[in-house]
């Protein structure tokens, strides 16, 4: 009985970590190869969401939809959808700098919230979609689970695939290129624009995929799952603690910060009441001070940004970091 | 600092660490709340609440041979991400009989979605009040105590059908609020015989509203039912109806139950205004529990806490009625408070536990209401009219 419930709760940890591992493989394109400032995670997450929770659910009478199609449809719709919104965005804001950036997307991510709380007709306002179907939904707790954890760590695997393929392709090379040295990418006539667009868009898309996963798995949304906390800045910490710019630490980082806060409560819940609501408190605190450690003694993250080929000049040369080491494998061109 | 209150936490791990063992036949209850979150103010008095109903049944003989309730207490963060790690953790490793709580409406529909339901573990909420949470497919296994968004409207249609009112125009607001109460009035009016001859949302802060009265007026109805907030835009269109005498008869909810209509039209002109609110039933069970949680060093008049206590307290019911059997706890919500049996208020924890063992049917009255759960786990609510008198709002009928 113990055992069981230690696989479900286990199992459940693995999914969850695989969803918000592709959010933070996502924003690792934006920000960690590209260095878009994307601030509005929740917003590409929720349009995500809402897309495929639309398609896929049944019939509803106080709403458009659902369509009661079939899943795989619902989430290549949560791509496409998160992707057309991500255009015009970027189209307007990419031109911003790497600040204005994340406070555009940050106002945008809130816009979309706004329009899903009150859009009824579209989203079920505050009621939100219930209903969603989950694939293998009608199984006993535990297999129903282990067959949401195979499609996750499927998804994860291919999205994991495709954006290394993607990061080691002359593509990654010139998006690397632009976010180290804007000015010389530029001048060796890299359209900068269009391109930060591409990763704009591509990441988006990684994001609403993450979303409609999300869904399926709680059978259910409402506004309160889009918070920019827990679907924003939850994202970044463990973006940043894993390791920006390396597609693995971004695994790792989100593993790692959601361990800590699930099983901290474990931990605090044998405390007596009244301490235990305290120290509820304190896990927030834990991971914020988890972040300034970081940020102060290692700021590459967990596992720093690898070298990606030997013509690259990576990060870690320009901060100076373990410059010598760097130097060794390369064959020359910049200087610590 | 930082040092010093981690060698407290530490210490009292130890502490509690070492006196599980002489406690280990403890019933474990899940207490899921918001603790962090949007509504952290809230949730602490609700989750003493709850403690307080749990402290009851330890001091009066405890549950089933005696055993204590333990409350496991998670933070689910007023969303579903925190309630879904939160409740999946205290199913499988605390090993819950049952969870009172989550708070939130969408965490409610995510916990129950992919924790309870499918772990068949019976869930109480004491503050889900989204319609969607009627709609789960839960096996019998959601209840609440506090009623759903939809019923004010449905008792406030049946109570003007009563009164002989058949014909209506309804304006509403065109958010969350206004539109679930207009959908679910109209729904239930029609189907109560009245015709509602005008319906038609507005959208908030607009100068004039008289286009829009004189389009509803214009099915004939002498009644106009206002789902807004007396405070905003409801006060706006009250004016211009009582100006240009569109309707004759107003009649609104909860949230045009303000003071600020009475200050602003004055309450000579309100002798046609009606407005419908959820009460707190005046009842034996509500003073014995404002007692209680007095005396305990809480607020009684904070939100949700009535409701919060009553959710716990239906839960060790429910417990020791189904005689400890986590299967079984979900169909024993129903039984303990369904209108049958000898009335039980809150704090009798030892008359109840002696009825129960002589297998008599019990009946909760709880702080919050009577709460008679349907088959689908909601209660009706108490809801009651309001007119305008020379001191501010006065009951003028309770609503069924």
């Amino acid at each position: 009985m113990e055992l069981a419930g230690l696989a479900n709760y286990a199992v459940y940890m693995v999914i969850f970590i695989g969803i918000y591992s592709i959010l933070a493989l996502a924003l690792n394109i934006q920000w960690g190869f590209t260095g878009l400032f994307n601030a509005g995670v929740s917003g590409f997450f929720a349009v995500g969401a809402y897309t495929s929770a639309v398609i896929t659910s049944p019939e509803a009478m106080s709403r458009i939809g659902g369509f009661d199609l079939p899943l795989p449809l619902g989430w290549a719709a949560a791509m496409v959808a998160s992707a057309l919104v991500a255009w015009p965005i970027g189209k307007v804001c990419l031109r911003f700098r790497s600040d204005y950036l994340a406070i555009a997307t940050i106002g945008i991510a809130e816009i979309i919230r706004l329009v899903i709380k009150s859009e009824g007709w579209m989203t079920g306002g505050a009621r939100g979609i219930n209903q969603v179907p989950r694939p293998a939904g009608d199984l006993p707790y535990l297999q129903s689970q282990l067959a949401y954890m195979a499609i996750v760590l499927l998804v994860l695997f291919v999205v994991y695939r495709l954006i290394e393929t993607q990061i080691k392709a002359p593509w990654g090379r010139m998006m690397r290129g632009i976010r180290d040295n804007e000015a010389a990418a530029a001048a060796m006539g890299k359209d900068i624009e269009k391109r930060r667009l591409e990763a704009f868009i591509f990441g988006s898309a990684i994001m609403g995929l993450g979303g409609a996963l999300f869904v399926h798995f709680n059978r259910s949304i409402t506004p309160e799952a889009i918070d920019p906390m827990i679907t924003t800045f939850l994202i970044w910490i463990m973006l940043i603690l894993g390791g920006a710019g390396n597609n693995r630490g971004a695994i790792l980082g989100t593993a790692v910060v959601w361990i800590i806060w699930s099983v901290s409560e474990i931990l605090t819940d044998q405390l007596p009441h009244e301490y235990a609501i305290k120290a509820k408190y304190l896990r927030v605190f834990i991971i914020g001070l988890l972040l300034q450690l970081v940020l102060r003694f290692r700021p590459e993250g967990i596992l720093p940004e690898p070298a990606y080929g030997p013509a690259v000049n990576n990060k870690r040369m320009q901060r100076g970091e373990n410059a010598e080491a760097a130097s060794l494998s390369k064959t020359g061109g910049a200087s610590a | 600092m930082n040092f010093k209150s981690l060698a407290l936490v530490a210490g009292l791990m130890g502490a509690t660490a070492l006196g599980a063992h002489s406690a280990s036949a403890d019933v474990k209850v899940g207490l899921l709340g918001g603790v962090s979150g949007p509504i952290a103010a809230m949730a602490p008095p609700m989750l003493d609440a709850a403690g307080l109903a749990f402290q009851q049944v330890n001091e009066q003989g405890g549950i089933m041979d005696g055993q204590n309730i333990k409350a496991v207490l998670g933070d689910s963060g007023c969303n579903p991400q925190n309630g879904v790690d939160a409740a999946t953790k205290l199913v499988n490793i605390e090993q819950v009989i049952g969870l009172v709580g989550p708070h939130c409406s969408g965490a409610v529909l995510a916990v129950s979605n992919s924790v309870s339901v499918p772990a068949g573990v019976a869930l109480v909420t004491p503050s889900g009040t989204s319609p969607e949470i009627t709609n789960l497919d839960d096996k019998g296994t959601v209840y609440r105590t506090v009623p759903s968004d939809d019923f004010q409207g449905r008792s406030l249609a049946r109570a003007l059908v009563d009164r002989g009112t058949n014909k209506v125009a309804v304006a509403y607001l065109n958010n969350d609020y206004g539109t679930g109460l207009a959908q679910s009035f109209k729904a239930e009016f029609e189907a109560a015989g009245g015709e509602v001859a005008g319906f038609g949302a507005h959208e908030e802060g607009k100068a004039s509203y008289r286009s829009n009265l004189a389009e509803l007026s214009r099915g004939g109805a002498d009644t106009l039912v206002i789902f807004d907030y007396g405070d905003g835009t409801g006060l706006t269109i009250l004016r211009q109806a009582l100006e240009n005498g569109f309707f004759t008869n107003y009649v609104g909810a909860d949230g045009m139950k303000s003071d600020a209509i009475i200050n602003e039209l004055g309450a000579e002109n309100l002798e046609t205004f009606m407005a419908s609110s959820p009460v707190g039933v005046e009842s034996d069970s509500l003073t014995l529990f404002n007692d209680a949680f007095a005396a305990a060093g809480g607020d009684p008049d904070t939100i949700f806490v009535n409701t919060a206590y009553d959710a716990a307290f239906v839960m060790a019911l429910a417990i020791e009625k189904a005689g400890g059997d986590k299967a079984k706890v979900a169909a024993a919500i129903s039984e303990i408070s369904n209108g049958d049996g000898e009335a039980i208020k809150p704090g009798e924890w030892a008359k109840a536990k002696a009825l129960i063992a002589e297998g008599k049917a019990i009946d909760y009255k709880g702080a919050s209401g009577d709460l008679n759960f349907d088959e689908k786990g909601d209660v009706p609510g108490a809801y009651a009219l309001f007119k305008v008198g020379g001191e501010g709002f006065v009951m003028e009928a309770a609503l069924d």
